[in-house]
């Protein structure tokens, strides 16, 4: 039995290196195999055909789009969808106010996040765990959706950019994250530049901010994703002033239009009446198509290399404050 | 580290108690709408705080344009009134720096005296500049009546000016007294703070903010005991009603039916996702079988990418894929070479198991991870030892790989169950249309419909708080049932 595991282990190295080597394999064990491999391929092919597919869509002739001829790989190759989003001049007002949350929403998340997370480690604070807990709890209960938006509207945020930034400041889970990494960083360090002479504001800047980089790049990456994701908040808050509109929001508007104007003419219509009319409407698929991969684009550029923050960062959320 | 700065000056300390409390309270204050000095007529905006009319002339004016351009109301009274409300909340301010500077020692508490003083004026000349804007409009009121019989509705001075004078004179006095009483600091005595007070202030923004947006919130709950009367962009306080929404849940036939439905919906969602979520676990153990190092990161890479997109991108891969002129139509046509034009997104069949499916498809790469952890952190001495003992792979899977990862399971586990009424609203928001938002409407989606849709205020409310309370509840139950089966909680 040994003998066979090594056994396999050797095909796979074979089948990696492409080495070929004569091996006879278990013939259960190879089917099982194979199949594992064909199931996997298949389940990761699903998960990237869909982004292959909007995107060849979005660089192919839009003629050859309409009659639904571009489906494995693009035919006519234009970049022309990508010039035309730019005519749409709400779209762009719509990126603007996304990528400037998102920048500026993450910078001062991290810094808030760094700073407390830093603070929450010193003993000496007055009432530290009170009001560490005062913090943390908050992640377990909220108010609903209702008095979330009334107190928004008390404080003067709703229709106002700054309602995407200031709530997201502080965010406990990323507060614990990076309290439990300043834990591990040895407490001499911080003696010693005590010693020095530093104050609470220099250690921070001069020894803690450097050395929990990794935490910060973390949560830095998750911030960003979630900014840059978020949609609730826009059609919550932002619902009379379509400037401030994201541009998921946007995408989100693009892709129901057909389906919105279908249900208010839906009473009193055959199913089939419905069809064309829905038809019709979806005619301008390119478009959105285009605003689809605009909008899903710094993601898939920005998340095969930052992958490791990602599994960093689900990984310490397993550890607990 | 921390040095010890002995402070006691007698009986004068006690004065700050009265300070900082009505402090406190003057700060919570500013950010009430039920205290909105600046509405002088009843039609004005009523979600203004003192905080937001200080701030903003376009929200003050923003439903009384007709009043302005036939001037009933001139925009100088505006301007009064918003110089008014920016002297309160500047002096509150003011007063909040002084109460973090009388943390110090004698020296600073003398300065934090001073800045009270001047905090505590600039809120009571905010309230007189606030209460002669209102006589001076009252009467220029009685004019316009007058002269065009037509007397604008006047709204009273809110009762919350007065309570903010109160505070101001409580702490002006209290300042005054301690500029008299309080020992003088020592010549050459530096300003000075204690390390714990020191990194209490550094730290008291994020206890604001987080004050200011998860439990300011809470007071909203107050909308479930009040009828609410709906008007362009205000909420409307009647009067109160105490349980009548809570009961109407169950005693108003058309309400209960939808929340019967809703429940159902939501429940059979959670229930589908939890029934499944032992999926994640399958996709490490068998992704962990693969030893080929750049086919496991390719398929690691892969899955996990939808897990980072938002609903709505997904909802736009739908589209793509299953539109009446997406990919599959596409295939069916080229296939038969009959048109195809199936709308499978407005399809209402099987559409839980839809959801599932993508739910699994935005969300199993992802939720493997801590598995595929969890099963690097598994000794490999017992894989050798179930080796030797002629264990094959699916004997090894079973009794070495799952045992493995159970405790991490089953705190998924509890942690969904706990989260059984919280499905998000994303998803469900984004696939519905006219023909499946029936059956794809789930707590989170209803309460919003219901309030921001629908605009039934109190009754959203109620139920957004029901829910609150439940997944509280089962979250403390999930964390007990952790503690006592495992000796480990789980928040």
């Amino acid at each position: 039995m040994a003998n066979q595991e090594e056994i396999s282990i050797d095909v796979l190295k074979a089948s990696c290196n492409k080495r070929k080597k004569h091996v006879k394999l278990k013939g259960g064990d190879a089917a099982f195999l194979i199949t594992d491999y064909l199931v996997f391929g298949l389940f990761a092919l699903l998960c990237f055909f869909p982004f292959y597919y909007l995107f060849i869509n979005t660089v192919s002739n839009s003629e050859m789009v309409a009659r639904g001829d571009v489906n494995f790989y693009p035919i006519g190759f234009t970049l022309q969808n990508y010039k035309d989003l730019l005519a749409l001049s709400d779209l762009g007002r719509a990126f603007v106010v996304t990528v400037s949350r998102t920048v500026i929403g993450t910078a001062l998340m991290v810094v808030a996040s760094a700073f407390c997370g830093y603070l929450v480690t010193k003993k000496e604070m007055w009432n530290r765990k009170f009001w560490y807990r005062f913090l943390v709890i908050t992640m377990y209960f909220n108010a609903g959706l209702i008095p979330g938006y009334t107190n928004m509207l008390m404080l003067g945020l709703t229709d106002n950019f700054l309602g995407y930034i200031i709530p997201a400041i502080v965010q406990p889970f990323n507060i614990i994250l990076v309290k439990t990494y300043i834990e591990s960083i040895p407490g001499e360090l911080e003696e010693s530049a005590f010693i020095d002479g530093a104050g609470h504001m220099m250690i921070f800047r001069k020894v803690i901010l450097p050395l929990s980089k990794p935490i910060l790049a973390t949560i830095a990456i998750f911030g960003a994703v979630g900014h840059w994701n978020s949609f609730m908040d826009s059609v919550i808050n932002m619902q009379n002033s379509p400037n401030l509109h994201t541009l998921q929001h946007k995408l989100y508007i693009w892709l129901n239009q057909s389906s919105n104007i279908a249900s208010v003419i839906d009473t009193g219509r055959s199913s089939s009446d419905l069809e064309k009319i829905i038809s019709q409407l979806n005619s301008g698929k390119v478009i959105k198509y285009t605003i689809a991969m605009v909008t899903v684009l710094p993601i898939l550029l920005v998340y095969p290399w930052m992958q490791k923050y990602f599994e960093k960062g689900i990984m310490l959320g397993a550890v607990k404050g | 580290m921390a040095k010890k700065i002995v402070i006691s000056n007698g009986w004068t300390d006690k004065l700050y108690y009265p300070t900082r409390i009505s402090l406190l309270f003057a700060f919570v204050l500013v950010f009430f709408s039920e205290f909105n000095p600046a509405r002088i007529l009843t039609q004005m905006n009523k979600n203004m705080s003192l905080f937001t009319s200080a701030l903003s002339y376009e929200r003050i004016v923003v439903n009384i344009k007709y009043e302005i351009n036939h001037n009933y109301i001139f925009k100088s009274d505006i301007y009064s009134l918003m110089i008014a409300s920016a002297l309160m909340v500047a002096g509150v301010i003011i007063l909040s720096v002084a109460a973090c500077i009388s943390l110090g020692n004698l020296k600073m508490k003398r300065i934090s005296n001073y800045v009270t003083l001047g905090g505590a004026a600039a809120v009571i000349a905010g309230f007189f500049k606030m209460l002669a804007t209102y006589s001076l409009y009252k009467a220029a009121d009685l004019e316009i009546a007058d002269t065009v019989g037509f007397n604008m509705a006047t709204d009273k001075l809110p009762a919350a000016l007065f309570f903010m004078l109160g505070f101001a004179i409580l702490q002006l006095i209290c300042a005054i007294l301690l500029v008299v009483f309080q020992p003088r600091p020592a010549k050459d005595e530096k300003c000075e703070m204690a390390t714990s007070y020191k990194l209490f202030i550094m730290f008291l923004p994020f206890i604001v903010l987080s004050f200011i947006f998860s439990y300011l919130p809470l007071y909203g709950w107050r909308y479930a005991f009040f009828n609410y009367k709906s008007g362009p962009g205000t909420l409307n306080m009647d009067d109160f009603v105490g349980f009548k929404w809570f009961r109407s849940l169950i005693e108003n036939p058309m309400t209960r039916s939808d929340i019967y439905r809703v429940m159902r919906n939501t429940l059979i969602m959670s229930g589908l996702g939890i029934a499944t979520s032992w999926l994640a676990m399958a996709f490490a153990i068998f992704l962990s079988e693969i030893k080929c190092g750049w086919f496991r990161r390719l398929v690691q890479v892969t899955t996990t990418i939808p897990n980072f997109i938002s609903w709505v991108l997904v909802y736009a891969i739908a589209f793509a894929i299953f539109s009446n002129e997406g990919f599959i139509n596409n295939i069916m046509t080229k296939l038969t070479g009959v048109p195809h034009n199936e709308l499978y997104l407005m399809d209402n069949h099987a559409l839980y198991l839809k959801m599932l499916l993508w739910g699994i498809w935005k969300g199993i790469g992802w939720s493997a991870i801590i598995y595929i952890a969890g099963i690097s952190g598994i000794d490999q001495q017992l894989y050798e030892a179930a080796t030797v003992d002629g264990a094959g792979r699916f004997q090894k899977m079973v009794h070495v790989t799952l045992p493995g990862l159970m405790p991490t399971y089953s705190v998924m586990l509890l942690m969904s169950v706990a989260g059984i009424l919280s499905n998000g609203m994303d998803q469900y928001l984004v696939f519905s249309n006219a023909k499946t938002k029936d059956t794809l409407e789930v707590l989170d989606l209803y309460v919003y419909t219901l309030g921001i849709g629908a605009g039934k205020i109190p009754l959203s409310t109620v139920i957004g708080m029901l829910k609150t309370l439940v997944s509280v509840t089962l979250l403390f139950i999930a964390n007990r049932i952790s503690k006592t089966v495992r000796g480990e909680s789980i928040i």
